[in-house]
């Protein structure tokens, strides 16, 4: 009885597991098998790894980097403020104000912000009019405008995942440190942050690697000059055709973003909090 | 010079007082308990002198200094948490070094001491754990040494052994009281449990929606409370109203609704005739009384039985300790006739009852 109730378990588990394992994986493997090509051999990604694509892949890496971070900077004291000091009847309001961005198309988001940001856009109409430019700030098509809209679209994702993190800190640890001499910087670094980094941990792994990647925000926001991977693999597919390049690219890229988020584990902190996972 | 120093302090939350005018003086190296119901402001008083909570009005005063508008990490104060809250991302050690490492002891130093209040409160060897690893009773020990490591003016304990049962609470109960003693630190410790509080304190106080209605050593609390609220509140007495219709010196008689009971009387300027008695259970006798009354309700309590007996409209509660010549209930029940040998309780049982001592109380809030 109990045996076959275990099989029974096992075929119902099985399936599921099984197309999960199937959609992850599968594809990947197609992806790895066309990088290597018809001769199977390493051409695609020696082209991948040259200077020229060098550059844009730490520079992907660096936008990655840099834009989680300014995220979680902007999360930390949003989510405490809604978890801990806001009212709780504002609580929810305040939660889908913030996250409304992840309910709209992205392609009109990072639109809506050329709207704002262009030289005769929203902010320099104002600003201008106020008399408090002499001539329109040239901020659209730059780094800026760029990191503004992958905040905006990004920040979302960051503050609900953070938000469960906050909800779950005991203020009672804080009167804790308070009460032992902990200034507030030190509350800051001995309670809230340890008590929040997996949140900030998962926040990080869900964002980075798709601002890293992504394509429609630089592409809309972004300046010309400045390319990142996402616009190369679009290339080599579309004008190229060549598959097995854009793949090895992919996959060159898939390593640097787990080589990225390594280092970020080699922090003891890090690893001590990621171990109880 | 006393330890702590509290005067006329006040916290309203809301338009709500949940502190009024609390005044309060602790000896160096005493052991104060301040006790009361839940939501009489014991706790909220507690966070103020902690300095977790900004009092509206009031001066606090440790060791001479006004610390009134200090935060709490200058004040030479340490608090026991409800729930103890250690730092669960922390080791044992890493815990209890944490108030020192933040008031710039050097490690060297740190870890000594960090060795020493483990071991006064016998967790020597324990440092490296981490504290979810630990009993109940070694998370009691560990948060106690966490602020106990600070040497603190006064210690703050806010129902610390609330969450224990019962046999560990009177473990506890001891250790606290022995540790006290070794460190000669002085200890406020806040509760509800009357029991743990007159077990272990030098002075009581006893707190009532905002204020402090009485205070005192146990034993006077206990055998001559001033107020209706306060014998209640401590050991279940039984409040009966009456009149007093004969006084000799400090004593008086007191006609109640179950009938005439002596009370002694504290308060002689009391010339009020209408009264109020308390009587404590074990103050009853059972037998050759002139009270007479039926048991409505009986319980067994282990080492004594509780019965509930009806004079004339007024309910007494009443207690009798079980001998120990194994009086079980099924003994007792065959045992029959003879009333005074029976120990057992009967609902319905005519009874009489002797008061032996009662004391005169204030009626009303004060």
């Amino acid at each position: 009885m109990a045996t076959a109730e275990r099989r029974l378990d096992r075929l119902v588990a099985s399936g599921p597991a099984l197309l999960a394992l199937a959609l992850g994986v599968f594809p990947l493997l197609v992806l790895f098998v066309e990088s290597l090509g018809p001769g199977l051999g390493p051409a695609n990604y020696a082209e991948a790894l040259s200077p020229l694509y060098r550059g844009a892949l730490t520079y992907s890496i660096g936008v990655g980097v840099a834009v989680t971070a300014v995220c979680l900077l902007v999360a930390y004291p949003v989510t405490y403020w809604l978890a801990h000091r806001c009212p709780a009847r504002y609580r929810l309001v305040g939660l889908v104000a913030l996250t409304l961005p992840l309910w709209l198309n992205y392609v009109v988001l990072n639109y809506a912000w050329v709207w704002i940001l262009a030289r005769g856009g929203v902010v320099n109409a104002v600003l201008v009019n106020a008399g408090v430019l002499g001539q329109p700030l040239e901020v659209l098509y730059t780094e800026v405008s760029m990191a503004l809209g992958f905040v905006y679209i990004y920040l979302p994702y960051v503050v609900l995942t953070m938000y469960v993190s906050m909800e779950r800190l005991d203020q009672r640890l804080m009167a804790a440190a308070r009460d032992l001499g902990a200034t507030n910087l030190r509350v800051f670094v001995d309670v809230i942050l340890p008590r929040t980094l997996p949140g900030a941990a998962a926040a990080t792994l869900i964002v980075y690697a798709r601002i890293a990647g992504a394509f429609a925000t630089p592409e809309i926001l972004g300046s010309p000059g400045n390319v990142m991977v996402a616009r190369l693999v679009v290339q080599a597919v579309r004008e190229y055709i060549d598959y097995g390049f854009a793949a090895a690219l992919s996959f060159v890229f898939l390593v640097a973003v787990l080589a990225s988020l390594a280092v970020g584990a080699l922090f003891p902190r890090v690893r001590r909090e990621l171990r109880q996972w | 010079m006393s330890a702590l120093a509290v005067e006329g302090l006040g916290k309203a939350f809301a338009g709500e007082h949940a502190v009024e005018d609390v005044s309060l003086t602790l000896e160096r190296g005493e052991f104060f308990s301040l006790i009361g119901p839940s939501g009489c402001g014991k706790t909220t008083t507690l966070r103020m002198l902690a300095g977790l909570l900004d009092p509206d009005s009031g001066t606090i005063r440790i060791d001479g200094t006004d610390v009134t508008d200090r935060p709490a990490r200058n004040r030479a104060t340490n608090m026991v948490f409800q729930d103890l809250v250690l730092f669960p991302h922390m080791t044992v050690a890493e815990n209890v070094a944490y108030g020192l490492a933040r008031s710039g002891v050097p490690k060297p130093e740190r870890q000594t001491r960090v060795a020493e209040a483990l071991d006064l409160v016998d967790l020597g060897g324990f440092g490296e754990r981490d504290p979810a690893d630990l009993s109940g009773g070694q998370r009691q020990r560990v948060a106690l040494a966490r602020a106990l490591v600070n040497d603190p003016e006064v210690l703050l304990l806010d129902e610390p052994l609330a969450s224990l049962d019962r046999a560990l609470r009177g473990e506890m109960q001891r250790e606290f009281r022995r540790i006290q003693r070794d460190s000669e630190t002085t200890f406020l410790y806040v509760t509800h449990d009357q029991e743990s509080a007159m077990s272990m304190s030098d002075r009581v106080a006893v707190m009532r929606a905002g204020g402090i209605v009485d205070r005192g050593p146990p034993r006077r609390l206990y055998s001559r409370p001033r107020t209706r609220f306060v014998a209640e509140f401590l050991g279940d007495a039984t409040v009966l109203d009456g009149e007093v219709v004969g006084r000799n010196g400090e004593t008086a008689v007191v006609e109640t609704q179950a009938g005439r009971v002596s009370a002694t009387s504290e308060t002689a300027n009391d010339h009020s005739d209408s009264v109020a008695v308390a009587i404590r259970p074990e103050a009853v006798t059972l037998g050759d009384g002139d009270l007479t009354g039926e048991v409505v309700d009986a319980a067994y309590k282990g080492f004594y039985e509780e019965a509930t007996v009806d004079c004339g409209g007024a309910r007494l509660t009443v207690r009798r300790e079980r001998s120990a010549g194994g009086s079980t209930v099924q003994e007792a029940s065959t045992d029959g006739g003879d009333p005074s040998r029976d120990r057992r309780f009967r609902v319905g049982k005519s009874v009489s009852l002797r008061v032996d001592r009662a004391v005169l109380v204030e009626d009303g809030d004060g």
